[in-house]
């Protein structure tokens, strides 16, 4: 069987879409990353503890509300509220007193939280994983190319388009947008200008930290809610940040496709190692963009 | 001994030096002065490898040394200071220099002889001839500015080096540290027979040590000459002096 | 001046003293936490090599350690080898992939760096995670035999010391060398050091070749005193683990790792005791040590030692070493 023919056979076709909205995931969680990384100049290691935050929160609250569709979209709704909220707080109780501290520390505190809060996880939830039920609506699959395809993930095709949309207006159309693109170039000059940087801090960080919780919401129906899950996404996620350029967010997106998709083939093609494509990628992009493929704020 | 030639330098669409020359000859004392945003820290960035230039030549003792990287440019004879404090915080007086003595005599691969006993005094000679002996011990953040200053300059004298380029090297000394600071540099061009290019703000003092003045106002040169045809000179007056 | 190296001396030997007779006088399991502990203490000390007394911000260490390990066991377990030989295996593996993982990195500055690393060690952990056949995948290869001297926990508890005291030695001297100044230099100053003629980026690299060769190590002592390897040991979170080590012993001395590694190990001990939630316990810690106490329990001490000196004598300067902050 010749390539073309084996890379447009339903079965490479599918697995290339399921990479895809695998890569919806990563980039709302990556493009989070990015924006803090940018801005603040912090890799937030507890990036993946918020999405798994947020994945378990989705499980809460859409058993509040019965389970069915509208415990859905209040899951959607709420979890990434309830993680914005958490992050608000650590934001302004902790990490705003120590900003003028070396970036180490700052990072090594976003460790701390990782510890903090996978354990306050494990208290609240217990540490065996949970299910979240796929709304009805989106229950099932739909035949594509004589393979059947989840509707959920096709539903989250849709939604990563819908949100890479509503970040490029953030970032670029509103005011906070342009003062945090501003602020990721060249801060003093920022609050030289007379804008409260501390402000704009918080909130990049908690923007920032919403999508790490959608990301564990939306993510929520299809995989193991689970302990664990922040650990092994963060490695993806920094993965990411790193191919795309750090502080970029379109970086992100493009990071999340080739990971998404360098993961999904590799599988197909080589099952046992596969997960280890997409790191490969990393090093072959490394060795000829060494500051990842867009350009970083760094 | 350094000739720069045509150096140009961009930054985006900013042109920060514009077709720079200067000549240094062994053993003289030469200036470059210009407002702020001139371009004198860009130059000796780029005389040092720090930059690349755009355009032109930057050559040392024949040789051409543009674009070299900087911690070559200490093997080929050239220390420099910096204009705003650039020294080894953490570490003591003593110590910051003696990292650059290491650095000279080639000792820094070597792994197993305690820095304690090595290249002593070396770097006590070095420190007795900027003053800073009894401070010896002190570590950085104690010193006064002034001090800090006078270390930037025993750090650079640390490399051995024949040509000594300092970056406004009485930037924020009061005026007693300044006279200090301006005898030592004197000292240094005639008891150790040191070249040596440097830029400064205060027009005095470098008429006061400087053989040879270069000026520059936003990336161009004006004028490279002495000091008297310098101080006649309409254009400096009316752009740099008339400011005064 | 004289009395002060008396005193030092004295201290020494006492300390000495004390890890001698230690597995005579405690139970199993003391002396086997003792030897986890020098250890820990020697990969935190390696870290802290070039992350302290180096500015370097190496974020994934533990891979070393890992590999170190890992080398030594498959040697022994999967390809026969003698065990000595794969005891000096580890370590050169590595050493090897320091260099390889360091050249990727080096061109990158600070938390850059730090990130890549974390992404580069974690491709190491994948493969060795799923090389099922290799390196027995996510269980680890167990039973591990090694030489019949190491067998007892007392022979595995003196080799462990001895090894453990000749690595921090040599350390020690290397960073009290020429190499450790300038090392250090760096660290305050890149820019500065570049002035100066000092190679950075060779420096930085032959640096996080000695400390990813002590890394490795541990991880062969880790064989001797577990007999067992496992992926968890090349995770990133141990990485971390043993930089607040060395944060909370104080990562600008040179026995704070030791003294963290330590703290941290009986901390874990006996907390796990009480509560399963060890990880809750370790952040707060990290936290309060961030906050509170950001020169570590050494570095504050030393602190506390220098003012004294200062109403003793009366002189308004302060002096400091090479090796303390």
């Amino acid at each position: 069987m010749d390539i073309l023919s084996a890379i447009c056979s339903p079965v490479v076709l599918c697995q290339i879409l399921m990479g895809l909205s695998r890569t919806v995931i990563l980039f709302i969680v990556a493009s989070g990353l990015s924006l803090i990384l940018g801005v603040l100049r912090i890799p937030n290691i507890a990036h993946g503890s918020l999405y798994m935050i947020g994945a378990f929160m989705a499980y809460t609250v859409s058993r509040l509300f019965g389970g069915g569709i509208a415990g859905y979209w209040m899951a959607v709704l709420l979890a990434p509220l309830g993680v914005a909220l958490l992050s608000f707080v650590v934001e302004r109780g902790i990490f705003s007193r120590v900003y003028d501290r070396e970036h180490i520390m700052l990072f090594l505190l976003t460790f701390a939280f990782v510890l903090v809060f996978g354990d306050l996880v494990k208290m609240v939830w217990g540490a065996e994983y949970r299910t979240v039920p796929i709304p009805p609506f989106f229950q099932g699959a739909i035949p594509i190319l004589g393979m059947r395809f989840p509707i959920y993930n096709f539903f989250l095709l849709l939604m990563g388009p819908l949100v890479a949309i509503l970040l490029y207006l953030l970032v670029n159309k509103t005011k906070m947008g342009k003062i945090s693109r501003a602020a990721a170039v060249d801060m003093e000059m920022v609050a030289g200008v007379g804008i409260n940087v501390s402000r704009v801090f918080c909130s990049v960080f908690v923007i920032g930290c919403f999508l790490a919780g959608l990301g564990g919401a939306l993510v929520a129906p299809i995989v193991n809610v689970s302990l664990g899950m922040d650990h092994t996404l963060i490695m993806e996620a920094f993965l990411i940040v790193i191919i795309g350029g750090l502080g970029n967010i379109w970086g992100a997106l493009l990071g999340s496709l080739i990971f998404g998709l360098t993961q999904s083939l590799g599988i197909l093609i080589w099952p046992q190692f596969g997960i280890v494509l997409p790191y490969a990628a990393v090093i072959v992009v490394l060795s000829f963009r060494p500051t990842g493929l867009l350009r970083s704020t760094w | 001994m350094l000739e720069v030639r045509n150096i140009s330098k961009s930054f985006g669409g900013f042109r920060a030096i514009n077709r720079a020359n200067l000549d240094v000859k062994k053993g003289e004392v030469v200036a470059v002065i210009g407002p702020n945003g001139a371009g004198k820290t860009t130059l000796f960035n780029v005389i040092t490898g720090i930059l690349k230039p755009n355009e032109g030549q930057v050559v040392f003792k024949g040789e051409d040394i543009t674009g070299l990287a900087p911690h070559k440019m200490c093997k080929k004879g050239i220390a420099r200071s910096f204009q705003i404090v650039n020294i080894f915080s953490r570490l003591t007086v003593f110590q910051n220099v003696q990292i650059a003595v290491f650095a000279e005599q080639g000792r820094d691969l070597t792994l197993f002889s305690p820095s304690r006993k090595l290249a002593v005094d070396d770097t006590y000679a070095i420190l007795d001839s900027v003053g800073l002996t009894e401070k010896a011990k002190s570590v950085c953040g104690s010193l006064s500015h002034g001090d800090l200053k006078v270390l930037e300059i025993a750090i650079v004298l640390g490399g051995r080096p024949e040509l000594v380029i300092l970056d406004e090297p009485t930037a924020g000394m009061s005026p007693e540290e300044t006279g200090r600071c301006i005898s030592l540099i004197q000292r240094l061009s005639t008891e150790r027979g040191l070249t040596i290019l440097f830029c400064e703000h205060d027009m005095e003092l470098v008429f006061s040590i400087a053989q040879r003045i270069m000026v520059m106002v936003q990336g161009s040169t004006i004028i490279e000459s002495d000091c008297a045809s310098v101080r006649r000179n309409k254009e400096v007056q009316d752009a740099y002096l008339g400011e005064d | 001046m004289e009395t002060a190296n008396y005193k030092y001396v004295i201290f020494a030997l006492v300390i000495a003293a004390i890890f001698a007779v230690a597995p005579f006088s405690l139970p199993r399991f003391y002396v086997y936490l003792i030897a986890l502990i020098v250890t820990t203490g020697l990969l935190s000390t390696s870290l802290n090599f070039v992350l302290g007394f180096g500015g370097i911000y190496q974020f994934h260490h533990a891979v070393f350690y890992g590999v170190g390990a890992y080398g030594a066991a498959v040697m022994i377990m999967k390809l026969n080898y003698n065990p000595w030989i794969g005891f000096i295996v580890g370590p050169l593996a590595a050493a090897f992939l320091s260099l390889v993982i360091g050249l990727i990195c080096i061109r990158l500055s600070k938390l850059y760096f730090g990130m890549l690393q974390i992404s580069l060690g974690s491709l190491v952990w994948a493969i060795v995670y799923r090389w099922y056949t290799f390196t027995g995948g996510d269980d680890g290869i167990h039973g591990i035999s090694v030489p019949p001297i190491l067998e007892s926990p007392i022979g595995s508890y003196y080799f462990t010391l001895i090894v453990v005291a000749l690595s921090l030695f040599i350390m020690y001297r290397i960073l009290k060398a020429p190499f450790g100044s300038i090392l250090q230099g760096i660290r305050d100053n890149v820019v500065r050091s570049q002035a100066i003629g000092v190679n950075v980026r060779r420096h930085q690299l032959i640096a996080i070749v000695i400390a990813g060769f002590f890394a490795g190590v541990a991880g062969v002592l880790f064989v001797v005193v577990d007999n067992s390897v496992f992926p968890d040991m090349m995770f990133w979170t141990l990485s971390l683990e043993i930089t607040i080590m060395a944060l909370v012993g104080g990562w600008y001395t040179f026995l704070g790792p030791m003294l963290g590694a330590a703290i941290i190990v009986l901390l874990r001990t006996f907390v796990s005791t009480m509560t399963e939630y060890w990880a809750l316990a370790l952040g707060l810690v990290l936290l309060l040590v961030i906050l509170f106490l950001p020169e570590g329990v050494l570095g504050k001490v030393f602190e506390i030692w220098r003012e004294r000196g200062l109403g003793r004598t009366g002189e308004a300067e302060r002096t400091k070493g090479t090796d303390y902050a």
